[in-house]
Parts: C-alpha cells; structure tokens; sequence
C-alpha cells in the first residue's frame, strides 16, 4: 500500500491542531509551505521549487506595485486625517492593532497588559484604551507639547527599550497618524466619531490557479456615509498556511494544494472572509456513479476543481475499512471469507446494515462520545457513575435514540446519575461557564471561551452572547447541595425554581437566556431553561446543531472534517465543501436525527468507499475526498486488532475477560495498560477530540518492536502462533488465515512464497543449537505475526 | 476523647486519624451482632416446599429459621441419617400465603439476626445449578418461571429460551428491591448473545419477540462486582397483549414510613385529565381534593385551578418518592386575577421536599448525624389564601424534564387540617472513633443487661406540634422499654429497650407504638422500624441500603451479657427543686475488661440534651451526673434520661471466655453504651 500522503496529511492535521492564534501579533514572515516539503519527501518528480523562482520572478513586480498602492493608500489615510483631524477611534485604533500593540500576547494580555499597560483585545474597548494612553500612568504616554517624545511612540519604535519591540517605523504612516492625534491634543470624541458600519473584503471569493496571487482590498463603510480603503490597515489571516499565505498588505499567495480556501479579514471588530477557489485543473473524464447526495457533492466539487478522483477499493479494503469505522474491529477471517466470496450486488450495503445493528458499533461510538464527555475516573467513588454514564451512552447508541433526544436528555438531566445515568455530566461539568462552554463546542461546533473576557476576536460572539447562554445553566440545583464525602453517583441534579440570569462581569449586567444570539423570550421560574435550550438546539432551523454533528460524523469516515477542526465552525472558517456540508445537515434534519442513517449514507457512498491509492493528480488533494486518506488505528481499535490477530484477550481490572478496549468505560484503563496511553487514547479531560492523540511516534515504534505487552501477546499460550504452529493443515492455508485475519484478504503468491520461506526455516537457540521443529515452527510464527502487525497496512485504515 | 471533626481543620484532622490509626486498625466497631446475610434460593413458590441454604455473621447456637408470617415455617434440613444439615432448611410455604415480601431471621445464640427478604410468588421457581457465565454455557429457562442465582466478579450470567415471533415476554431481575447488592444490567439478545434491547435501571423489559427462535438474557453487575451477596430472582413471564406487567415486590424506603396519612382511601376520587398543561388548560377541582396522577410525558406540568376565599388555611400533601418513585415533585400554587393578556399571576405558596425530621449524616469524615434520611423530595405544606379568587397549583417533577415514565405516579392530597404524625425509629449510631462511618444492621438481639436505643423521628402533620408518647409492647421476658417522649414541637424522641442482667432467652414481635392527644382524643400510630441491608463498615466506600422492616423483631441471647452496664444507683433519691442541681449516682457494672480509663457520656431525655458531656472512670464502680437544672432552665416535672457514650471492651465470646472450641485473644470493640433509663424529679420551688 501506498502511504506517501500520510505525511503530508500529519503535518496538516497538527498545523490544524493549532487554532487561529488570536492573541498572537500577525505573522510578518510567512512559513514556508508544508506541501513543498512533503512533496519532496514523496519523491514526486513535481518541483515546486523551480516554478517558485519563476513565479516569484514573474510577480515580485507585482508584489512591489501591490505594497506601492497600499503605502499610498495608507499615505491616503494621513491625509485625510489631516484633512479631518486625527480620531482616536478611526484612525489611532487602527494603527495600534495593525502593529499587534493590542494582541493578547502584548498589551491586551489578560491581567495587567504589559509593564501596567493595559489594551483592550483588538481594540474592542476603545473608550478604555482612550483612558489607558491618555489618561493612566499620571499621562505620561503622550506628550502634546512634544510629541515625538511621547513614551507611546518611543517604545513602540523602539527608541527606547521595549519588550515588543520595534513596531512602528518612525518614518511610517501608522508613526505619522498617531504623532498627528498627539499633536491635535489627542482628543477623543468617540461617541462623535462616525461608527463602522459595514466591512467587507473585495473581492468575495474567487477562482485563483496554483502558484497565482489574489490582491484584497479591505472597504470600511461609516455611519456618516464614507468609505475607507483599509486594506494596510486589516489583519489577515489564511485558514490554511499550506495552500495560502497572506502578506500584511492582503496579497494571498496561492501554494500548490487544489481546494477551497477562507482568508480571515478583520478591522475594529468586524470581519470579512474571502474564499478562493483553487483548482488543479486536471482532466476529470469519469467519476464513480453517484450512489446518493454525498457522491453527487463530492464529485461535482472534484469536476469543477479538476481534482480526478481515484477508483473505487477493492472489496477487502471495503470490508476491513467499513468494519474498523463503525464497528471499531478487524473483520473476523470468516467474516472476510464469506464476504469476499458473496457474488451479490448488494453486499457492501448489507455488510453496512449489519455491522450497524451490531453491539460494536454502540461500543466504538460510545467509546467516541464519553471521552468527549469527560467521562473520567478521579475517584474510586467514581467508577460505578461512570460505568452508568458509558452505559447509557452505549444504550443510546444501540437503540439508535435519535440524536436530538440523546442531546436533550444530556443537556438538561436531572435526578442521579444511577437513575438517570446522564445527570453525570454535570457531575464532570460543574460551573455554568464550562458547560456552555462544552456545549457549545460539542454540540454546536462553536468555541466560546474567548467571549468570556472579551469580544470574540474573529467570531460575532461578544460576552452578552457568553452570558446569555451561561444563563441556560443558572438554574442547575444540587443536592445534597455540598458533596461532602458522598460520591457522585449519590449526587443528585434538579431545576432549581427561579428566573435564569447570568451576569456579564463586564457590565455587571444580569442576562436573560439566550442561545447565540437567539433571544428565548420570557422563561417562567417553573421551566427549566435547559429544556428551552435542548428545543432550539433540535430546531430544524437551527444552524449549528446538525452542521456540528455530521462534520463530526464525515470527520469520523474521512479523517478531515468538512470544516476543520471539526468543533470550531464559524463564517471565517468555511467548509471545503459548502454544498455537501449543507446536504448532509439537510439529510440528517429530515431523517429526524437519525444517527445510524447518517453513517448508512456516508459509507454505502461511493466517495466513502473510493481507494486510497492516489491517481497520478491527486496525490496532493488532502481536503477534497478525491481519494481515501489513511489514518493510524486508533489506541483501542489497534490493541484489539492485535489482540484477535494474536488470539489473546488484554485483561482490564474489574471488567470481564474478553472485553475490548474500545468497550472500556472510562479512562482509568489507561493507567494499568501504557498500549492505550502510548497510542494516544485520550484521559477525558477535553471536550476536543484532538486530545486523542492520532500522530506516531517514536514511542509508538519501539512499544509495538520492544513492549513485553506485544511479546507476551505472540508467545501466549493458546494464542494463534501457538495454534498455527501444532495445525496440520498446510502451511499456505495458515498463511492465509492470517492475511485474512489481518488484512481481510487472501495473500498474494509473493506473499506466501516469502511467508513460507521464512516458516520453513530452521532456528537456533540461544545457545546456538537447533530448536525442535515444533519450537522453531512457534517461533517463526511468532516472528510472522509480530511482522504482519507492524506493516502499515495492519497499523492503517487505509 | 471525641473530637468535634467539625471545627478542625482538614490537616489537623488528618494528623489526629493518623496519631490514633494504631488504635483505630486494632479497634473494631460494634460488638457481634448475628446478621443473615444470604438465602439461596430467596423465594419461592405459593404452596410448595423450599429448600434452602443460608449465610451469615455471627450465626453460632441457630435455633430456629423464622419469618414475618407464620404462613411460613422452616425446619432444618435433615440428612440421610436424620441430621441437621448445617446451614440448609426447608421452608414450608403454605398455600394461603399471599404472594409478597417477607422478614426471614434466624433465633441464634445472641438472639435474632438482622433479617433479610424472603419472596413468595406464583411462579415456578429453580435455582441455577451450574456456572453460566459463557454463552456455551448458558443455562435453560422456562417459560413463566424464576431463577435465582447471584452474579460472580468479572462475569456475565448467561441464559437462554425458546421463543416465538410475536409473544410478548416481560423479563425482570429482582435485585435491590429484595436487598441484593446487585444493581443488575438485563440484556435481551439474539441467539448468538448480542444485544438486541438492555434493561439497567432494574425495571421490566417489555418485548415482543421479532421472531422464532432462540434468545439469550444476560445479566450482570453494573461495575461486575459479584458474589453471593449479589444475588438476583431472574422472572421470565409471557404476557398477553395489552395486559399490564406486574413488577415483582420489592422493599420499601424508609422515608415511604410518613405515607399514606390515616384514612386516606386506596384510590383517589380524582384522576388528572391531561392535557393540564398550562393555565389555559388547567384542570378545574375543587378544596377538598385527592387527585392521582403520574408525571408523563417528560417535563409534564399539571396545572389545577381552584377557588378559595381570604383566610381559608389548607394542607397539601403528594406522594410520589413514598411511592417508590424516582421523582422530586414541586408545586406552586398562585393567585390568578384577569384572563388573556391581561392574566396576573402572583405567588401564594411554594413547596417542595420533605425535610428530614431529624438532620442526617453529611457523609463526611465521620457521623454528624444518623444515616437515615427520614425526610423524602414528596410535598407536605400549609397553604394560606391570602385572597379571594382562583387559584392555579401547578405541579412538576424537578427530576422529570426528560424522562417519560408513564409509572411516575403521584397522589396529590389538599385538605383542611387533620393534626396527625408518622413515625420511623432505627438503632442508634454514632461516632465511635476517629472516622468512624459505620453503617451496620443492628438486629435488637439483647445481651443480659443492655440497653439498646432505638432513634425516633415524627412527622407531624397540619400544624400537629403536641408531644408523642412512645410505647413498646409484647415484649420477651425480662424485658422492659421506655420511651422518652417526643417533645412538642419537636421531631426526635427515643425508645430505650432494655435486658435484665438475668433476662431469659427470648424473641417476639413487639408493638412499637407512638400515641398523642389530638383534639383531646388519644391517638396511636405504629412505629415502623428501619434497618440497613447489610452490615456496611464504611460507607465512604459501600452505600448503605436501608429500609423499613415489615415487623419490630426484639429478642434475648440467654447466653451472653453486655460487657458494660451503667444504671442509676439502687435507692438513690433522684428529685431537686427547680434552679438546683441534682447529683444523679451512677452504678458501674462490669463484665468484661475494658479497655481505657474514662468514658464520656452525653445525655438523652428532652431537654437534658444540653447536659454537658461529662467523663466518667471505667475503673470505678460508681460514677455521678450532676445535672444543673438552672442551666438547663428545667421545669418542674417527671422526666427520664439515660447517659450513653462509647466503650472499648475486650470482647471474648462467652462460649471462648469458657474456654471452648476457638478460643482466642480478645478482641477490642467498640461499641455503644447506654444507661438503663432513669427517672428523676424536678420539684417546683417552695413557696416562701
């Protein structure tokens, strides 16, 4: 098998990883890309680096006329300054967060700012950093009479000593326009000042080939009627580093990654996204037949990008890829054999329904859904809440409760965890914050935490929005109402009687529910707000809750969500593919959140089912499903594998011999098996499923070369090296069990000509004699297996 | 020394358990009590014969194997020779005997044993045989029978029957209802074993059979712990289509001891007619009103509308946790004036919850109280019409926001003030050493010479705040009981049982009863009697079960006396006048070595409480009390108290002590003391 993507997709998952930084200065030197690298690393004949010198030959005169008309629309903006009189709100503001002097990092960071001063983030607060340089340190930031020696220009040219740096260049616009307010007495007038109406980036989208440029041209639009040209002034940023950067100018530098791409803009709280359409302008002549929505989607997406997408798999990897993704297991050899040898058209669909009304598939869901829902073991007085807690979720699963229902009776539980099971969560989950918090970021794909200090930096969540959907959880009653020593089991949850407020710490005003800006209108002291809360979430208008799953969900089959990360959807990160986003949202509401018929239409489709080796085109497409991405197994499903591969069974305290590991109810398991820590499963501490771990590592390598786990695993007594080892049968038949049991195919004949060599060899012992057969055989059956286990082909779903 | 836990702080609290840990680990918590813990089988059929085996603690000397209804007998198990068997009877259900719970206790050497539940149903019953904890093992059932069989650590309990498309079956695995510590997981699967439907809250799994066949049932612990203790009566019944499943019988809360009030029919002459879901729809009633009713579908509110006048008093009283329920009913009622837009809602009262009579334990480092909640989430309150006009009562259950249980029942009661209480007593606890959270089964089995106190909590009812007497009938010979009373307005009282030193071997179920004048009538209600499951050292670590016993069991060993007896010295003169102090002499009597030097007591009786602890030699023969009465502010009248604290004996059986079979070195136990109940007599002042 071919896995030459799987770097590439590595690197792009841990970019990912990292979230935009809000609080980070904007990036001055753009990184080189990841692509180019990793293309490198494949040994593609492609060269990047050639058609850069060209590229950048060709439009370093472009570049230098871009950076021309944005000195001159900056100069443009000193002027017309000049012309009005310098506003503190419009013009300094503006300046300051264009340098980053108001980024989390620098002046805006939470506590104290730096040295004492003190900036709202992005310039959110503008009346408060009006009194923070005029006003505060006895108003020795500015200096009227002499501008040049106010301590605000100094440091930030770095004239004398700063921590940040050097900022602003004296000889700069943003040094003129802010030397010019201090001479004009630095007024403020901010409520007189014309308001930032509207924002927009220009152009909106457009279709940009590989290795092309894009200028932006950033339009503020004021209450009084003008417009400004602020394209120095934005900030930017690219949601994806490998297929675009973007100069501080706003001249987007397509890479060489086909695909759909957002560049952030934002300017005084407001932001604008522009999408790139980047096509790879490849020949698509035949796509597989569309088997429903999701194939018309993807491959109409393909065509228009000219991305050709590879085949569909073979029937094995089908089998074995659709087996480890709903039922978190290696298909049985009998399994594999009989499917393999079923002549019927329909098979792939009915393999799809079976694995689905399978106890697996509540096991490896679940397993999914309570590590999110930090369904962790602190406490021996744990374990019995968290086995019902797991349980439930299981349950839930294999009834196929409708995903709505699971949510409602999550969010707004009540009684005792042994009673009703998901009253746990709030045992995890304590504060109101936290739990609109995760909730947002679960079940809504949106990622509040910012909105709790200070407006959301590139979101429309400001901290009325944070508070109004804290104040869904005010009314959260315990009892007893202090745990003392009982055990959360015996906690029990109720609607405490009362109108729901939370206070926004800011204002200090109280705030009714709200739920992302949806007003709930009056919630009577007797109505648990939750419940309103639950009813909005499962509304079939609402935006976020379907869309949030079913990313998860495509994120889960295909390894890269829609929109990435998965829980952090919002307008200025759009989904790579709108249209499917939008389909499977559409599906999923109309099929009354059906959870099962979600995973039934992803995987009978034959963009689910494509193979993962890349064409000669889209080797480098990691966003458009052209092929199948490969992805390590993760902890649980690969300790399992090597279990059924070996014959052995990993024994977990307390819990019956036989049970896997993706059935394993809490974390604590980690602990007694390092397989499970060293693989990344995660300990439920986040509600980001990125803190499974799903990268390699070099520990990784030497636990399944080395572990005395593994080692036990192929010696044991009663375990298929040992069993193939006394068989009669002849040894092409063993080779093929385990190709079948590992791979759920029969070996090809280079397979088992090499395989059976290797069995027929002799062993010595440690002291150099020959073993007896019967030894040498087990052995190399050992030897045989361990191997098998560590091909990329077992470790992958591929 | 007793250490108030509540004013150290957490590291000096920890330094101390640990400076006395050596004390602690060598120290056991109450004396040998004989405690049944297991039967197998647990049930049997209507009209049969049933063999049985059982387990228990300190069952040495058993007797006898009785119940709670002399429909049933037991006898030992004969051998082939005509000998006992040890530990095997045969219980002899006569056909006459209702199908419901029963108290099974054994009569041992120290007396009766804690009891444990023993069913009686119509059902065909087995018990497993072999182990079934694989699919390839999975044991047969039959149609319309019980198995009984107990979970083992790690396992799943395989079974397996013959089903046919369309027959409705009910499965249901009794459990904590019949005092296992099995909270079962019930899982309906194919004939390869996989889950088709799962059962976890211990209720019935209702399903019709997709088609012929095999099916299998998995049953197994929540956290797969095990053992005999986790025992189970798996019921596999067909029921007819439509035809209400009848779960099998169960024990009951403690708290369900304050349901129903006396008089109130079986069934109520109102039933809710949804929809009542909002003011608009609110079903009228009228004051008197008893109204059944359940909280279904999820977040139900049922609202009921009524017209009262300025001043009318009204009690309110629902019932749905004393049901058995898992619910926590609120209600609010307001006034309504206007209609449409213009309607105003103003709030009159507002209920919820059933305070303890009596503050429970915290679960804490140690005792702060006992761990019994006599108090429930059920609705017992005073409703004062403020003004004429409607009303609206709106009833929800702060549980039931997202549970749909048809069987979440309620009884709602409004009714003109009927002065009543209920009554629950319990043995009592209290803190022994450092972090000491015992929750054991105290059975009153009674050496010569001891005195056991029973805790007494009331409820009382529409403003009833007279005092309760507390009585004991029936007893054993050589037994005596005094109750102190419950004050007014008060909610705890206490019954002190006490064993002559010389007390014959005995056992009876006694009347316990509490009796007041209520509107110059004497009133009596029973006291029920509460007891845990099981014997729990620490429940930090293990949740106590308790529940209400069916009778009130007292009994004699006749062969062992307590270790340590403190009464009032014989022919003391224990009067004073009002504003003096009263020395009260105090008899010693040992019986066994003891360990330490000093004891200290506190006091019962109503307002001695405040008696400040004091210490006394457990060397010494006598010892006094002196009670300030100025300071308690003690009026004149007739008054019994009793002393009590906790004491180290080194405990040796009576048969070891006389050198038998077995004989060890003695154990330190601690445990509690009281004093035999003491009569004083506050005289008023002489008039100068």
């Amino acid at each position: 098998m071919k896995l030459s993507g799987l770097a590439v997709a590595r690197q792009r998952e841990s970019a990912h990883r990292q979230a935009p930084a809000h609080n980070a200065p904007p990036a001055r030197k753009p990184q080189r890309s990841f692509l180019v690298m990793n293309m490198k690393m494949s040994g593609s004949d492609f060269t990047p680096r050639r058609r850069f010198v060209l590229r950048d030959s060709l439009l370093a005169v472009v570049a230098r006329l871009v950076l021309a008309a944005a000195c001159f629309a900056l100069l443009c903006l000193t002027a017309n300054a000049a012309d009005r009189g310098v506003s503190f709100v419009n013009d300094v503001m503006p300046v300051l967060t264009k340098a980053g002097c108001n980024a989390g990092a620098c002046h805006a960071k939470a506590g104290n700012g730096q040295n004492g001063f003190q900036l709202s983030l992005l310039g959110f607060e503008p009346q408060e950093d009006y009194e923070q340089i005029v006003k505060k340190a006895r108003g020795r930031r500015v200096s009227i009479a002499s501008p040049d020696h106010s301590l605000i220009l100094l440091k930030a040219s770095a004239q004398i000593p700063h921590g940040g740096g050097r900022r602003l260049d004296p000889l700069s616009a943003g040094y003129a326009v802010l030397r010019q307010w201090i001479a004009e007495g630095a007024p403020g007038h901010i409520d007189a000042e014309p308001q930032l109406d509207t924002f927009e980036v220009q152009p909106g989208k457009s279709s940009v080939a590989r290795g092309g440029r894009q200028q932006l041209q950033a339009i503020a639009r004021y209450s009084d009627g003008s417009t400004r040209d602020v394209t120095p002034l934005a900030l930017y940023e690219s949601n994806d580093n490998a297929m675009a950067e973007v100069s501080e100018d706003g001249l987007v530098k397509i890479q060489d990654i086909a695909g759909n791409l957002a560049v952030m803009v934002r300017y005084q709280g407001h932001i604008a996204v522009y999408s790139a359409s980047i096509p790879l302008g490849a020949p698509v002549e035949t796509v597989p037949p569309a088997k429903n929505f999701i194939d018309e989607a993807v491959f109409a997406n393909l065509k228009q990008l000219g991305i050709p997408p590879s085949p569909v798999c073979d029937d094995a990897t089908f089998l074995r890829r659709v087996t480890l993704d709903i039922a978190g297991r290696l298909p049985t050899p009998e399994e594999a054999t009989s499917f393999l040898a079923d002549t019927a058209s329909d098979k792939r669909d009915k393999v799809i329904d079976t694995l689905l009304s399978g106890p697996d598939y509540a096991d490896y869901f679940a397993n999914k859904w309570t590590a999110v829902l930090k369904n962790r073991r602190d406490e021996v007085s744990d374990m019995a809440g968290n086995f019902a807690f797991h349980a439930w979720v299981r349950d839930s699963l294999l009834a196929n409760k409708p995903y709505d229902q699971f949510v409602r009776e999550l969010l707004a539980a009540t009684g005792n965890i042994l009673g009703n099971p998901p009253v746990a969560w709030y045992g995890r989950v304590t504060e109101p914050n936290r739990q609109l918090e995760d909730v947002a970021q679960l079940f809504l794909g949106v990622r509040m935490q910012c909105a709790q200090c200070h407006h959301h930096p590139f979101e429309r969540w400001s901290q009325d929005d944070y508070y109004s959907l804290a104040a869904f959880f005010t009314r959260v009653g315990h009892k007893p109402e202090k745990r003392g020593g009982a055990s959360r089991a015996e906690q029990m949850i109720y609607h405490k009687r009362g109108v729901a407020t939370a206070t926004n710490i800011k204002t200090g005003q109280a705030l009714k529910p709200a739920a992302l800006g949806n007003p709930m209108g009056d919630i009577a002291p007797d109505e648990d707000p939750r419940l309103r809360l639950a009813a909005w979430m499962s509304s079939k208008d609402n935006p976020f809750f379907a869309k949030a799953l079913v990313n998860r969900y495509w994120k889960h089959f295909f390894q890269r969500g829609l929109v990435e990360p998965e829980d952090d959807i919002r307008d200025t990160n759009p989904p790579s593919n709108p249209a499917l986003l939008a389909a499977l949202e559409r599906h999923f509401i109309a099929g009354g959140f059906d959870l099962k018929s979600l995973v039934r239409d992803i995987t009978r489709s034959n963009a689910y089912q494509l193979s993962e080796t890349p064409n000669e085109h889209n080797l480098v497409d990691v966003q458009n499903y052209s092929r199948h991405y490969p992805r390590r197994l993760p902890a649980e499903v690969l300790l399992d594998a090597i279990d059924r591969l070996t014959g052995t069974q990993t024994d977990f305290a307390n819990l019956p011999a036989g049970t896997h590991a993706i059935a394993l109810p809490d974390n604590s398991y980690n602990r007694s098996t390092p397989f499970l820590k060293v693989f990344g499963r995660p300990e439920g501490e986040s509600v980001c499923e990125c803190e499974r771990v799903q990268s390699s590592s070099l520990a990784q390598s030497l636990h399944l070369l080395n572990a005395s786990d593994i080692k036990g695993k192929l010696a044991s007594s009663g375990g298929r090296a040992e069993r193939l080892a006394k068989s009669a049968q002849p040894v092409e038949e063993k080779i093929a069990e385990l190709y079948m049991a590992a791979f759920a195919r029969a070996p090809r004949a280079e397979e088992v000509k090499t395989a059976g060599e290797y069995l027929a060899e002799p062993r010595t012992g440690s002291d150099g004699k020959p073993l007896d057969a019967q030894r040498a055989a087990r052995e190399n059956f050992q030897d045989l297996i361990w191997a098998l286990i560590n091909t990329k082909e077992f470790l992958f779903n591929h | 020394m007793h250490l108030d836990r509540t004013r150290l702080p957490l590291p000096v609290a920890l330094l101390c358990a640990a400076l006395c840990a050596s004390t602690a680990l060598g120290q056991a918590v109450g004396l040998p009590a004989p405690r049944l813990l297991t039967t197998m089988p647990m049930g049997g059929k209507v009209g049969s014969q049933v063999e049985i085996a059982i387990t228990g603690e300190s069952l040495d000397g058993v007797d006898e194997l009785v119940f709670s209804d002399p429909r049933l007998t037991a006898a030992p198990k004969l051998d082939a020779a005509g000998k006992p068997e040890a530990n095997k009877y045969v219980v002899t259900i006569a056909a006459d005997c209702p199908a419901n719970l029963y108290e099974a206790r054994l009569m041992t050497r120290l007396g009766f044993s804690s009891s444990r539940v023993f069913s009686v149903g119509a059902l065909d019953e087995v018990v497993r045989g072999k182990p079934n904890t694989s699919l390839a093992t999975a044991m047969e059932l039959t149609m319309n029978s019980i198995c009984n069989a107990f979970t083992s650590a790690r396992s799943i309990d395989y079974y397996q029957f013959e089903g046919r498309k369309g027959q409705r079956v009910a499965i249901e695995c009794a459990a904590k209802g019949i005092d296992s510590k099995l909270t079962p997981v019930l899982v309906l699967g194919d004939a390869e074993a996989r889950d088709l439907v799962v059962e976890r809250q211990g209720g019935v799994l209702d399903f019709t059979l997709p088609q012929d066949g095999k099916y299998s049932i998995k049953i197994y612990d929540l956290t797969f712990t095990g053992g005999p203790t986790h025992f189970y009566r798996l019921a596999l019944r067909e029921v007819a289509p439509g035809a209400p499943v009848v779960p099998q019988p169960s024990t009951v809360a403690v708290n369900s001891f304050s349901w129903p009030p006396a008089g109130l029919p079986e069934k109520a002459a109102t039933a809710e007619n949804e929809p009542n879901n909002d003011g608009s729809r609110a079903q009228k009633i009228s004051l008197p009103c008893d109204i059944a009713g359940s909280f279904f579908p999820a977040a139900d509110v049922d609202e009921f509308e009524f017209t009262a006048k300025q001043g009318e008093v009204w009690w309110v009283e629902l019932a749905s946790e004393r049901l058995g329920r898992p619910t926590d009913a609120a209600i609010v009622v307001q006034h309504v004036e206007g209609t449409g837009d213009a309607e105003k809602l103003t709030d009159v009262a507002e209920f919820s919850d059933i305070p303890s009579p009596v503050k429970c334990s915290s679960i804490n480092y140690a005792y702060d109280g006992p761990p019994y909640n006599a108090g429930s989430s059920d609705i017992l309150g005073k409703l004062e019409i403020k003004r004429d006009g409607v009303h609206r009562l709106r009833l929800t259950d702060l549980f039931g926001g997202t549970r749909s249980d048809p069987a979440n029942v309620y009884r709602l009661v409004i009714r003109q003030a009927t002065p009543d209480f209920a009554l629950v007593a319990w043995a009592l606890h209290m803190e022994l050493r450092n972090g000491d959270r015992n929750a054991l089964s105290k059975p009153m089995a009674l050496r010569g010479g001891a005195t056991m106190a029973l805790e007494v909590a009331a409820v009382r009812r529409d403003g009833f705040d007279g005092p309760i007497e507390l009585s004991m009938g029936d007893l054993p010979e050589g037994v005596t009981a005094c109750g102190l009373t419950i004050p007014a307005g008060q909610s705890h009282g206490v019954m002190l049982v006490t064993a002559r030193a010389d007390a014959p071997r005995g056992r009876r179920s006694v009347q316990f009863t509490g009796t007041a004048q209520i509107g110059g009538a004497a009133v009596s209600h029973p006291v029920r009697l509460a007891s845990m499951a099981w014997p729990v050292r620490d429940h930090w670590s293990e949740s106590p079960s308790p529940r209400l016993l069916a009778d009130v069991p007292v009994s004699v060993s006749g062969f062992e006396a307590a270790p340590f007896t403190i009464t009032a010295a014989p022919g003391a003169v224990l009067e004073a006048t009002v504003g003096q102090k009263l020395t009260v002499p105090l008899a010693h009597i040992r019986r066994s070595e003891l360990s330490g030097s000093i004891m200290t007591l506190k006091t019962f009786g109503a307002g001695f409480e405040g008696v400040p602890r004091f210490e006394v030699s457990l060397a010494a023969d006598s010892s006094q009390a002196v009670l300030d009465l100025a300071a308690l502010k003690t009026p004149p009248g007739d008054y019994v108290i009793s002393f009590y604290g906790g004491a180290v004996a080194k405990y040796r059986s009576n048969t070891e002590a006389a050198g038998g079979a077995g004989a060890s070195q003695p154990a330190d136990i601690v445990d509690i003391v009281v004093s035999e109940p003491i009569a004083i007599r506050v005289k008023p002042a002489e008039k100068k």
